[in-house]
């Protein structure tokens, strides 16, 4: 059937109300479409989230810190005013090793070097040039990050500008610096930090946001830029960002949802979507689990773009080759969460007993062949028996997460690599009996071990462990294969190819079927990036003229 | 009074060979020097035992360019390719399916193999043996791959530009392959992208579920790079073993009549036809230069040579930090060149035999021998080989391509008898200091190799005669490979096309004036392909035509 058909009650559905989702929301409606969220759970925010771990004690769920929220976004959604409130210690990361001694990171340069002096001079020399450097090409990826990527089948006229933007801010970099781009970003991570720094401890402490979230090591190719992208828009540099949202990553999802609400948007939680519906090629609504229909001039997903692509859209629709594409993109998880609830606050040796040092993110990652053979388990669908550790204590910060607890009541979130979606018993002395399961709380023991190496007496003082598998990512938040970042932040699903070559553009599969969050450019983590960047083009389809 | 030349040419390598062959027939006076007594670099034949002639190093030829072949008018000087059909897998007991049956239903022997030849049809009807799914997937997968070689394979003959350049030249070429790869179907666009990005792995992952057949397809991703066939980067390889041509047969590979040092030897001859005068045993000790160009060569003789350019056929490393005066550098290019990659990772195991192995997966001495046998069982396999390497030991259980050059060129050993060459991954340059030196663990490694094919060909150890082990180190002694790298650097993403050798520097020319690189440390990298020697050679010739001034990196 053709023809014009009767103007839906909706200019736009969105599935899934994440952060981005919520973003692109809020964009939408200020401009003045008619938009409705669409939440599956009983909460927004998705991964940025804030749960109540027991009784007035709250802990950030699977994202524990927000520092890569670009500023843009807290400025035109005035977010501040909405009850978002951030706290930016003065230390970046503390990473100590069980021998006692520690690198320590902190937001001046100046101060990480003179700490870097007593392990190494020449350490302490780098730091200055290598942050630097961080600093640079991290300006060149926010630019690429907030532009659209261009169409390389069609270059349109906007595409050239956008392009030729690109190719100034390239410039921008001088020539060294364009050649340094082009040779540093397929790079392993590991070879990046080596060729500023000579001690393993203070390679690994920086060479771990390269690996954050991915299936892969430090000495994998295409980590480099994965740490080069994550201090992309904000002042992270080399020590990379470390700053809370007050009442944990849930505020930021709650903020941003009252900026939508505020602007005009509605959003309805308990409310699953089972398909998006099309005729001739476009997305015409949705309909929910409860067979509720609900019909929309544009349909947003806020979802990873697999669920979206291979359980919402009508497979013939899609057609079989790009529904064998879709099948193909890669989601394997590999991070588990462990939330523990703490009677007092644990002793960290390395510390020297100075709590302060304990605000930022702590760091476990003993080294760089530590790192890879944690990663190497990944390989054969066996988790790290030692695994890669970041923590936070946001308690120390934001005492409103247990202020219904104890006095001296601590929250640790502690984000754990590498813990394969998919186990398999290899057989081989593997402690997997293929089901995550029956290997729940044994990856959390192991965990805990790691911790106790670094914090003696760590797990005396645990009241409450809460552990977060791949399988349960998958179950709580509808992550495909329980990936943070809904999709490999590997070279091969990247910018003009995220998640698809010729979908990359926020238009996915379906005319009128848009993609907003991380599994789109510029990619995962909390930055509200893919959800700014996919209003601007949805507005530019569907913006009412006046 | 020194010799004076128009071009000296270091290094008797195939790439070297090849720049002096196209100089001398443009009417240059050209000499190439080459430190040993046999010609070739790492594509040598020798006689290591009496009777029995190896192909020391490089053992197989796929992707020397036709063009070369064509204008240097090789077949005439003796280049003989004798081609060589599919690769046997042997698959242990357990790991396959039920040992397959012969006639009468009896087992034909114990454990599984896959088998691949040339006959597309026979492969399709040995995969379907395997799966179903990896037959139809295979008949799909074969002519995208063929179709990305055709896409890429101009690549192979361009001047990489230099992207930060001003001059917007150089760049005119990748406007025609973006113009090509516009013309690409959305799904070659995508399949060319996940080429240049995936792991082999994962590239294979998606059209195959059959496991010693993504872990024997995925080994082509690996070879000599210092990777797992999990790790990102590697699927583009996969690509060169599409591209190799022999008369312009997509895929096949071949072994040069007479070993590997056959090429180079009808390389040599025609280059000598066209006027180049060749030394042996002519070791260079140091690059001369006058006024910060290049301005000649001293032997390790003493002896002096003089020449208006100077073309380096060895690696990037060796030449500008052995070969040239300490100090005479540009501090930021000579920091750039010691960051480039080496990594060797492969050793080769060289064996006399009394008699063919029997491979009990296909007992016999069937054409299956007449391939090449690939010891890469399991992905698992593959994967823990690289594991051992990245901490520091060879593989326990390491990949094998095996090649018996016999069945096809009896001429390499006495009557009755065979050689067996065995390419090997891993075998890390740099041993953990624990293990002591590849000195200490040659034989080690030697005997890893055996008991690795004797777990598929029990009575191989029976058979052997000699055994000559290379390791990294001793092709390096040999070679001067630096840390024995086949490629002279590795082939790592951030180390190809206008990033190889140095970022800015990759067209050929070098920041000395007039001393140019010619081997494998430049695009398009390694194997005996030749497509450096001849570019290099190209961009020298068209240089002198423009005449003097005219620089590489954009200035």
């Amino acid at each position: 059937m053709t023809g014009p058909r009767p103007d839906p009650r909706w200019d736009v559905v969105i599935v899934g109300a994440g952060h981005n989702a919520l973003v692109t929301a809020a964009y939408l409606a200020k401009a003045g479409l008619r938009t409705l969220v669409l939440e599956r759970r009983e909460r927004v925010g998705g991964a940025a989230d804030t749960a109540e771990l027991a009784k007035g004690i709250r802990v950030p769920a699977l994202a524990h810190t927000v520092g890569r929220l670009r500023p843009s976004i807290q400025k035109d959604l005035a977010l501040a005013s909405h009850g978002l409130s951030l706290v930016a210690p003065e230390v970046r990361v503390f990473a100590p090793s069980p021998d006692g001694t520690a690198i320590t990171l902190w937001s001046d340069v100046g101060k990480t070097a003179e700490g870097l002096r007593s392990s190494s001079e020449h350490d302490a020399d780098a730091y200055p040039a290598f942050d630097a450097r961080v600093r640079a090409l991290g300006k060149f990826l926010d630019e690429m990050g907030r532009s659209t990527p261009p169409d390389i089948k069609a270059p349109g006229l906007g595409d050239a500008l956008s392009a030729l933007k690109l190719g100034r801010s390239f410039k921008g970099l001088g020539r060294d610096g364009s050649r340094t781009v082009l040779r540093v970003l397929p790079m392993a991570v590991a070879d990046l930090v080596a060729e500023s720094f000579e001690t393993d401890a203070v390679r690994a402490a920086l060479a771990w946001r390269g690996v954050r979230f991915g299936a892969v090591g430090p000495w994998s190719a295409g980590t480099a830029a994965v740490l080069l992208s994550d201090g992309a828009g904000n002042d992270g540099g080399a020590a990379g960002e470390t700053v809370f949202a007050k009442g944990g990553p849930g505020a930021l999802s709650a903020a941003l949802a009252a900026a939508a609400r505020a602007a005009g948007a509605e959003i309805r939680t308990g409310a699953e979507v089972a398909r998006i519906t099309s005729r001739d090629g476009r997305a015409t609504g949705v309909v929910l689990a409860d067979g509720e229909e609900i019909a929309a001039r544009g349909v947003v997903s806020g979802v990873d773009p697999k669920r979206t692509l291979v359980d919402l859209v009508d497979p013939v629709a899609l057609g079989p080759s790009l529904g064998w594409r879709a099948g193909n993109i890669r989601t394997p998880g590999v991070v588990a969460k462990v939330n523990l609830a703490l009677k007092k606050l644990p002793v960290f040796p390395a510390a020297g007993g100075d709590a302060g040092l304990l605000r930022g993110r702590i760091v476990v990652a003993p080294g760089i062949d530590a790192m890879e053979r944690a990663f190497d388990a990944t390989k054969y669908g066996r988790w790290s028996e030692q695994p890669i550790l970041e923590a936070t204590i946001p308690s120390l910060a934001d005492p409103s997460l247990v202020e219904g607890a104890k006095a001296g009541t601590h929250v640790m979130s502690v984000i754990a690599q590498y813990a394969p979606y998919a186990l398999r018993d290899g057989g081989d002395g593997t402690p997997s009996d293929g089901t995550w399961d029956a290997q729940r709380e044994p990856f959390g023991d192991a965990v805990m071990a790691v911790l106790e190496g670094v914090a003696p007496g760590i797990g005396k003082l645990v009241s409450h462990r809460q552990v977060l598998t791949p399988v349960d990512l998958e179950r709580q938040y509808g992550l495909t294969g329980g990936h943070p970042l809904h999709a490999e932040p590997g070279l091969d699903q990247f910018f003009v190819w995220r998640p698809l070559l010729g979908h990359a553009r926020y238009r996915i599969a379906l005319e009128r079927l848009y993609l907003c969050a991380s599994g789109a450019h510029p990619g995962g983590g909390i930055t509200g990036g893919p959800g700014q960047n996919a209003a601007r083009e949805i507005l530019a389809d569907l913006r009412r003229r006046a | 009074m020194p010799q004076r030349y128009d071009a000296i040419v270091i290094g008797g390598g195939h790439n070297g060979l090849i720049s002096a062959a196209y100089l001398a027939r443009a009417g240059l006076k050209t000499v190439v020097l080459e430190k040993r007594h046999v010609l070739g670099g790492a594509a040598v034949t020798e006689e290591i035992f009496p009777g029995f002639r190896f192909s020391i190093f490089s053992y197989v030829v796929s992707l020397l360019r036709p063009e070369i072949i064509r204008e240097l008018d090789l077949p005439r000087h003796g280049l003989d390719i004798l081609p060589l059909d599919g690769t046997f897998t042997p698959v242990p007991e357990g790991m396959g399916r039920p040992a397959p049956k012969d006639g009468n239903g009896n087992p034909i022997g114990t454990g599984d193999y896959l088998w691949r030849v040339n006959d597309h049809g026979r492969t399709v009807r040995e995969l379907r043996r395997w799966s179903k799914m990896d037959a139809e997937a295979y008949e799909e997968y074969g002519p995208l791959m063929v179709d990305m070689a055709r896409f890429i394979k101009p690549i192979l003959a361009i001047v990489p530009p230099d992207p930060a350049s001003i001059d917007p030249r150089p760049l005119l070429p990748l406007g025609g392959l973006l113009r090509a790869f516009q013309k690409l179907t959305e799904r070659q666009q995508a399949a060319f992208v996940q080429l240049m990005t995936m792991s082999s792995y994962d590239f294979l992952n998606q059209w195959f579920e059959t496991d010693p057949l993504k872990a024997t397809m995925g080994a082509s991703g690996i070879i000599g790079t210092f990777q797992g066939i999990r790790s990102p980067g590697t699927a583009y390889v996969l690509l060169h073993h599409y591209m190799g041509e022999i008369d312009g047969a997509f895929r096949a590979w071949g072994i040069p009549k007479g070993g590997t040092g056959g090429i180079s030897n009808a390389i040599a001859s025609a280059a000598r036809a066209n006027g180049a005068e060749i030394r042996t045993e002519a070791p260079v000790a140091r690059i001369q230069t006058r006024g910060g160009r290049a301005s000649g060569v001293v032997l390790e003789s003493g002896e002096e040579l003089e020449a208006d350019s100077v073309l380096s056929s060895v690696d990037v490393r060796r030449t500008f930090i052995d070969l040239m005066e300490p100090g005479s550098l540009d501090g930021d290019f000579e920091a750039e060149v010691r960051r480039f990659k080496f990594r060797g990772s492969s050793g080769k195991v060289n064996m006399a035999l009394d008699a063919l192995p029997n491979f009990t997966a296909l007992p016999g001495e069937g054409e299956h021998l007449r391939g090449a046998v690939s010891i890469s069982p399991s992905v698992d396999d593959m994967e823990r080989a690289y594991d051992d390497a990245k901490y520091g030991h060879f593989s326990r259980k390491p990949y094998i391509d095996i090649v018996i050059p016999t069945l096809v060129d009896p001429s390499m050993a006495p009557p009755g008898k065979h050689v067996m060459s065995c390419f090997v991954q891993y075998a890390p340059y740099n041993l953990d200091p624990s293990l002591g030196g590849w000195d200490a663990q040659r034989e080690a490694f030697g005997d890893a190799v055996v008991n690795r094919i004797a777990e598929f060909a029990p009575d191989l150890p029976s058979k052997i005669l000699h055994r000559n082990v290379q390791t990294p180190l001793d092709i390096e002694r040999t070679t001067g490979l630096t840390e024995g790298n086949i490629f002279q650097g590795e082939l790592s993403l951030e180390q190809l096309f206008f990033s190889r050798p140095v970022p800015g520097w990759a067209r050929f020319r070098t920041p000395v004036r007039d001393l140019w690189l010619c081997g494998s440390s430049t695009h398009p990298g390694g194997g005996i392909m030749g497509a450096n020697g001849r570019i290099a050679a190209m961009e020298l010739l068209r240089a002198k035509r423009r005449g003097p001034g005219r620089r590489g990196r954009a200035a």
